[in-house]
């Protein structure tokens, strides 16, 4: 491939760009340069926008109906009281995970390849973050009051329960959201101001300037800049394990079997890294493709990506397999019949496509071919989606399905309501994600330049 | 005129010096006070009141705005009275609970009494007179019903008929005589679905007249049920119940039960040893049992199992003489139930007998049969229905609906438009037991006054009034009718008998003196018929009895007993059976008889007789209302001109595939699981004394203690106990808490999604073996936990615990997040997915009348609220406001729950456990006693005590 990179020299950049100007031509052409970027160019983007909308439209319907008509057009039944709403949310909120790990986690380990890809990476876990703060208010009978899980002063002098994971949980996600806006956009001034600087129209050069926040690429901008920056990445990462460990604690800090597992807070942790890359796979793939830059995604991301979500993959086999264990080596009814009917019960097809996808697909990864083969990369990471996506209903569904007494054990069957939120989430994520794709750079120019100069330098 | 008139004073009237006007039309101002008058009258009153109205000047003895008030009354079902209490406040009936002085309530009530109170404000019931599908009026039915009797009386009646179900209030048998003097000709003809036709028939045989024999199951200490079901639905539920229960106390005797049936009943249920069997084994072994008893029968082909059963079981009840008792059921031809009457004369067994209550001689298919030939040949010129809804519940075959049609005139009175309504030419509404006055007599003749409690809702009359209007007297109120009835008999001082009897809820010595009951003949026995290959069994629907209450929501949802299924029911079959006709679970199928057939699933039980197919009567009915129509199948109309309840039938496959919606999908447990729902033989009790269930008492629990906020020792620490020995699964329960706590109704749609509100389940698992399935009956409501898994994981503190150890549920501070049910182990939280109790009721439930049966003491939950079992905390709550009054402590028993008040057998004990005198501490104690998932630290309030069994060692030996 014409982007391969210098292996042997370690470098993270294709050969053709050789200088900063490089970097910010080929990042800022599709936001600016009308010439080369006509609307040929963006027929792909407007056929995905064509997909989006209606998607977003039915989301947002859905919500409606929810909230009007109640949750009861969900799925949802006595037993297995918690459905779809919930699934979706550990889900996307998983999602959300990789892009922090990748600008936070491995800028602080000094991994420079991050560069091409954390920009996108952490816009794709701003939208799904957000994404994932509605279901948890629509999953609510009563969505109205969601606000009663903050502390506000009221009359009743009511606080709320603080030994609930729920609330836990509120606060988790209210500052993981607030949190991911600001890092995102914290990294995003230079290169809004790079773009204002490039800017040919009046009206595009004032708005970027307006969020350029006056950045004007002075020494000691930059050095408060990074200053700052690097100070948030520390915080992030406690942050992110924070975040899905809690989620996590929402299922264990309960007595029902198959939750009440101490190994639910890491296992949630890596199990929402493995999402999140797979899915970084996929729209680094799409971003790379349409945007023509194959030399600053090179295959080698890929493969250090292949890298992370197979070891990813065998930590979730792993944690399959205690869980496993640790159900028969209890010795308690509830955990064995729950055990049993994982495997046996209603949903084993949708159990083993859950295995399939998290624990046996990856494993092709191992293989340098795989990882070097951008279909087999795609395909390996909508199944560990689809997995994922499986892992997070089934918690729910057999432990819900299948617990203590046998006389309230019941089946759940999704609506088609279910269904159309779930698929208009995508939509939605999908939609955002366009218009940060046309509107602002999906691969950071100044840490591009930055690894740039660190590659070129003699 | 002057400007001056319209001054203020002046405007009472003209000026006396004003000369006098020329008699006229009305002036300005009376046509403004006439109209003014007029429009004050109309905005003021929607109807004239029919008696004079005078309002409060003093409050009325015993009424306080917003206290609930009881008035005795009596409920019928089949005709035979209940007593019940039925609870009003501000002047709206709520709930039904038992009579205590009442010998067939014993202060306990059944499923249907408790659901009365819905048929009360029911918005389907009839409201008004129609003729045809044109509203018309009483004044209109009375013209036309009264010029046709005139010519009729000419006649001395002849064509005149008269149909009703069984009567025995005395206004009403009073009545109905008086209009056969006045038309002697006239015929009265009666037919209840659920009737003792076989039993009247056995008893002619065994003593040459139709006695009633009452069993007294308090004494008995060896019961074979021959396909009988005692403990089944019907008016003798109740005290047979407690029957049951008394006669199984742990520590003194302890009845064992038989029973061989060939579908589950409740008896079946209970029994200490049951045997599936066909209708015409079960004969079979009855002739077996009575040839061991000294009969000349025997020589019977039972298989060696029902051989092995039957020689244990005679031998128990010869051992047990005089405490011994054989009752035969409905689906057993005369000659058993004569056979079953020898049986208890050689076993002197504990029975009573009576001359029958009712007063119609006919059997009732007899009866209906003649209605029906008359109507055909054409001799019925007027058709009198009272009550009864015979084009529904008669066997098909005598073609009543259209022969009913042939009638020369026709008039319905009924509460409901329902099939016969549509029948008849006139439909005229019958009040409902709580809006008039009457009388009732229970099965052993012990009578009761009905008294109303609201005025009528609607222009409906009682059935004695309905009578009365039938002798040319339209004016007579149910009151006087009433009283008349009982001038005689008070002895002079009626105002006081009257007082009296509304007071106690029955009539002192009212009961009919038993009759010393005639040595049995041993009856011949018909050479049996060829035992068909399918045998088709019909009982009473426990929960809509014989149809008549297919309108009725709570009960069409109140889960039926062993099989859960709620708004319809499937046809059982014999995993045999299915497996040779290839039938799997919810397999639709054909059923046929004499060339009628009925479309309906099938159930796959264990434990259901090869070679029988069992189903309830009931459902299926096709006009009976928005919750009513269509729901279930109508397996009566199989039934032949004989109508009986045991039939040939043919099966075939027919498309379709989906059973009724159930709420317990598994029932058997297995291995370990067991320990949810204990079974104890009575020989191994004494040695549970230094094992019992439950050693220990309170287990180690990660969950957080609840915040003690009262340190007070003397706070009560309120505490259920459940004794599964004794609940008997009759659902009587349920249905109170609905009843009481406002527990809205989901509808088919939503059960069949899984989603339901009862706070209280009883979980039917089977704790036999796959081949002896042994049902098991665990009322389940919410465990109040000391440590309650539900109250650490609500984000908002709706769920949290009160002081007196409830687990509270805070309705307007809830937000539906659901955590609480994901995390109890119980499952006992219900959940408002929709507003089901008003903007988003089931059918018409939503009404506005149904408001007025709401508890004003319970909140009526919205949309999106948890809700859950409480231990009727309005109840508590009103018991310590009259502590704190009368400056004293709550008294041990003077919180009921609804479930406690309704349970027949007395299984549900509630109270204090820091008060000894409640008893519940010592209960506690017991060797059986248990806590539902003890081991997991919840530390439950509400406890059980384990089932005990008493089986036949016997039978137990061989292995079964």
């Amino acid at each position: 491939m014409s982007a391969a990179p210098n292996p042997e020299a370690g470098g993270w950049i294709a050969p053709d760009i050789d200088s900063c100007e490089a970097v910010n031509r080929l990042i800022a052409a599709p936001l600016l340069d009308r010439q080369g970027w006509g609307r040929q160019q963006w027929r792909g983007w407007w056929m995905l926008m064509g997909i989006a909308i209606p998607l977003t439209g039915v989301f947002f319907l859905g919500v409606y109906m929810i909230l009007t008509k109640g949750i009861g057009l969900l799925g949802n039944n006595t037993t297995i009281v918690w459905g779809f709403p919930i699934a979706n949310y550990v889900w996307w909120i998983g999602i959300g995970n990789a892009g922090t790990l990748i600008s936070a986690l491995l800028l602080l380990t000094r991994q420079t390849w991050r560069a091409a890809i954390n920009s996108f990476a952490e816009a794709m876990t701003l939208f799904s973050v957000a994404i994932a703060g509605i279901f948890p208010i629509i999953h609510l009978g009563r969505p109205m009051f969601f606000y009663w899980l903050a502390p506000y002063p009221n009359p009743m002098t009511l606080w709320p329960q603080w030994r609930s994971a729920l609330v836990w949980d509120f606060w988790a996600i209210a500052s993981y959201l607030i949190f991911s806006i600001v890092f995102w956009y914290t990294g995003l001034i230079p290169d809004l101001a790079t773009l204002r600087d490039r800017a040919t129209k009046p009206f595009t050069r004032k708005l970027y300037g307006v969020f350029a926040l006056g950045f004007r690429n002075s020494a000691r901008q930059w050095a408060i800049h990074q200053s700052f920056y690097k100070t948030m990445a520390c915080l992030a990462v406690p942050l992110v394990c924070s975040v899905h460990s809690i989620v996590g604690m929402d299922f264990a800090a309960s007595v029902m079997p198959g939750w009440q597992e101490s190994i639910f807070p890491p296992y949630f942790v890596v199990g929402a890294m493995f999402s999140g890359f797979a899915m970084v796979v996929i729209l680094a793939a799409l971003i790379r493709k349409a945007l023509h830059f194959q030399s600053l995604i090179t295959d080698r991301h890929f493969d250090v990506i292949g890298k992370i979500i197979v070891a990813s993959a065998c930590i979730m086999g792993v944690s399959y397999a205690t869980e496993w264990f640790t159900a028969w080596y209890s010795g308690e009814r509830a955990q064995h019949t729950y055990l049993a009917y994982v495997f046996t019960g209603t949903y084993a097809p949708f159990y083993a496509i859950m295995l399939f996808g998290n624990v046996i697909a990856p494993q092709v990864l191992w293989f340098k071919r795989a990882r070097a083969s951008l279909p087999t990369m795609v395909m390996v990471a909508v199944l560990v989606l689809i997995g994922m996506w499986f892992e997070r209903i089934l918690i729910i569904w057999n432990t819900l399905g299948h617990d203590y007494l046998p006389a309230l054990w019941r089946a759940f069957w999704p609506t088609i309501w279910d269904y159309l939120v779930l698929v208009g989430s995508l939509g939605v994520f999908l939609l955002a994600f366009l218009l940060f794709v046309r509107l602002l750079p999906s691969v950071s120019m100044f840490e591009m330049r930055e690894l740039a100069l660190r590659e070129r330098r003699p | 005129m002057s400007g001056k008139r319209f001054t203020l004073f002046e405007a009472k009237g003209r000026s006396a010096s004003a000369p006098e006007l020329p008699p006229r039309g009305l002036d300005r101002r009376e046509a403004l006070a006439m109209l003014s008058a007029g429009m004050a009258t109309a905005l003021s009153a929607c109807g004239k009141p029919r008696e004079q109205i005078v309002p409060y000047v003093e409050q009325p003895e015993g009424l306080t705005p917003g206290l609930p008030q009881r008035y005795a009354t009596a409920l019928t079902l089949g005709g035979y009275g209940r007593g019940v209490m039925a609870i009003a406040v501000d002047g709206r009936p709520i709930k039904i609970e038992g009579s205590p002085n009442h010998p067939y309530s014993l202060g306990s009530t059944d499923a249907f009494a408790e659901a009365e109170i819905l048929s009360l404000y029911d918005p389907a019931r009839a409201q008004a007179v129609f003729k045809g599908e044109e509203p018309s009026s009483w004044t209109a039915l009375q013209t036309a019903l009264l010029s046709r009797l005139e010519r009729l009386k000419g006649r001395q009646g002849a064509g005149f008929t008269l149909l009703t179900g069984r009567i025995v209030s005395p206004t009403e048998l009073r009545l109905i005589a008086a209009l056969k003097m006045a038309y002697p000709a006239m015929a009265w003809r009666r037919y209840e679905p659920v009737n003792d036709d076989n039993a009247r028939a056995g008893a002619r045989l065994a003593f040459g007249r139709p006695l009633t024999v009452l069993p007294k199951l308090g004494q008995a200490q060896a019961v074979l049920c021959l396909d009988a079901d005692p403990l089944g639905s019907g008016p003798e539920q109740i005290v047979n119940g407690r029957g049951f229960a008394e006669a199984r106390k742990a520590g003194g005797g302890f009845a064992r039960w038989y029973a061989a049936e060939p579908g589950w009943s409740l008896t079946g249920a209970n029994a200490d040893h049951r045997l599936a069997l066909t209708p015409a084994q079960v004969g079979a072994l009855a002739r077996h049992v009575a040839g061991k008893l000294g009969a000349p029968t025997g020589g019977e082909t039972l298989p060696v199992q029902a051989a092995r059963f039957a020689d244990a079981c005679a031998a128990d009840l010869i051992a047990h003489t005089g405490h011994a008792l054989v009752l035969a059921g409905e689906s057993q031809s005369p000659d058993i139930h004569a056979l079953a009457h020898w049986m208890n004369s050689r076993l002197q067994a504990p029975v009573s007998a009576l001359e029958p209550l009712d007063l119609n001689p006919d059997d009732h298919l007899a009866s209906i049969a003649a209605l029906a030939a008359d109507l055909k040949t054409g001799r019925v010129d007027t058709l009198i229905v009272l009550g009864a809804n015979p084009a529904y519940d008669a066997p098909l075959a005598l073609g009543l609906p259209d022969a009913m049609r042939k009638a020369g005139f026709s008039v319905h009175f009924t509460a409901y438009d329902n099939e016969t309504s549509a029948a008849c030419q006139w439909r005229a509404p019958l009040s409902h037991a709580l809006e008039g006055w009457g009388d009732a007599r229970a099965l052993d003749g012990t009578a009761s006054l009905v008294q109303p409690l609201i005025r009528p809702l609607y222009g409906t009359k009682t059935v004695s009034e309905c009578v009365a209007l039938l002798a040319g007297d339209a004016a007579a109120a149910s009151h006087d009718i009433t009283r008349q009835t009982w001038t005689d008999k008070a002895g002079g001082d009626l105002d006081g008998f009257w007082k009296r009897a509304l007071t106690d809820g029955v009539i002192a010595s009212s009961a009919q003196a038993a009759t010393p009951l005639p040595p049995a003949r041993l009856p011949q026995m018909a050479q049996a018929a060829p035992p068909p290959s399918l045998t088709l069994c019909l009982s009473p629907d426990p929960s809509l009895y014989d149809g008549r209450y297919a309108e009725n929501a709570w009960l069409q949802e109140c889960p039926k007993p062993i099989t859960s299924e709620v708004w319809g029911a499937a046809v059982a079959i014999s995993p045999e059976d299915a497996v040779r006709l290839g039938l799997k679970d919810a397999d639709h199928v054909r059923l046929s008889a004499e060339g009628r057939s009925v479309i309906a699933p099938v159930r796959v039980t264990p434990g259901q007789a090869q070679g029988a197919l069992s189903a309830f009567l009931g459902g299926g009915r096709t006009r009976a209302g928005p919750i009513g129509t269509g729901v279930g199948q109508d397996f009566g109309k199989l039934r032949g001109v004989g109508g009986s309840r045991a039939l040939a039938v043919t099966v075939e496959h027919a498309p379709g595939h989906g059973g009724a919606p159930a709420f317990q999908s598994t029932r058997l447990l297995e291995g370990d699981a067991r320990k949810l729902s204990p079974t104890i033989d009575l020989a191994t009790l004494a040695g549970l004394k230094s094992h019992p269930l439950d050693p220990v008492k309170t287990p180690p629990s990660m969950l957080p203690a609840a915040p003690v906020l009262a340190t007070d020792a003397r706070e009560p620490a309120w505490g259920m106990v459940i004794d599964a020995a004794v609940c008997i699964g009759c659902n009587a329960c349920v249905v109170s808490c609905q009843a009481e706590n406002n527990v809205p109704v989901v509808g088919p749609e939503e059960i069949a999604r899984g989603r339901d509100m009862h706070w209280l389940r009883i979980d039917a698992y089977d704790v036999g073996d796959p081949h002896d399935p042994r049902p098991a009956f665990q009322p389940v409501p919410c465990m109040q936990c000391e440590h309650a898994p539900c109250e650490p994981v609500c984000p908002v503190e709706a769920s949290s615990h009160d002081h007196e150890g409830l687990n509270a549920q805070v309705y307007n501070r809830c937000i539906g997040t659901r955590f609480c049910e994901s995390n109890c182990p119980y499952k006992v939280r219900r959940f408002n997915f929709y507003g089901y109790a008003e903007e988003q009721a089931y059918a018409n439930l939503g009404a506005e009348s149904l408001k007025a049966q709401k508890n004003p003491e319970v909140t009526v939950r919205d949309r999106g609220v948890m809700e859950k079992c409480t231990y009727c905390v309005q109840r508590i709550s009103a018991a310590r406001k009259l502590a704190e009054k009368e400056d004293r402590e709550i008294g041990p028993h003077e919180v009921v729950t609804a479930c406690q008040s309704s349970c027949p057998t007395q299984a549900i004990r509630f109270g204090d456990l820091n008060d000894p005198a409640s008893g519940l501490a010592g209960l506690r104690e017991d060797p059986r006693h248990y806590a539902l998932l003890g081991e997991l630290g919840t530390r439950p309030r509400t406890t059980y005590l384990a089932r005990l069994r008493n089986p036949n060692p016997a039978l137990s030996e061989a292995g079964e």
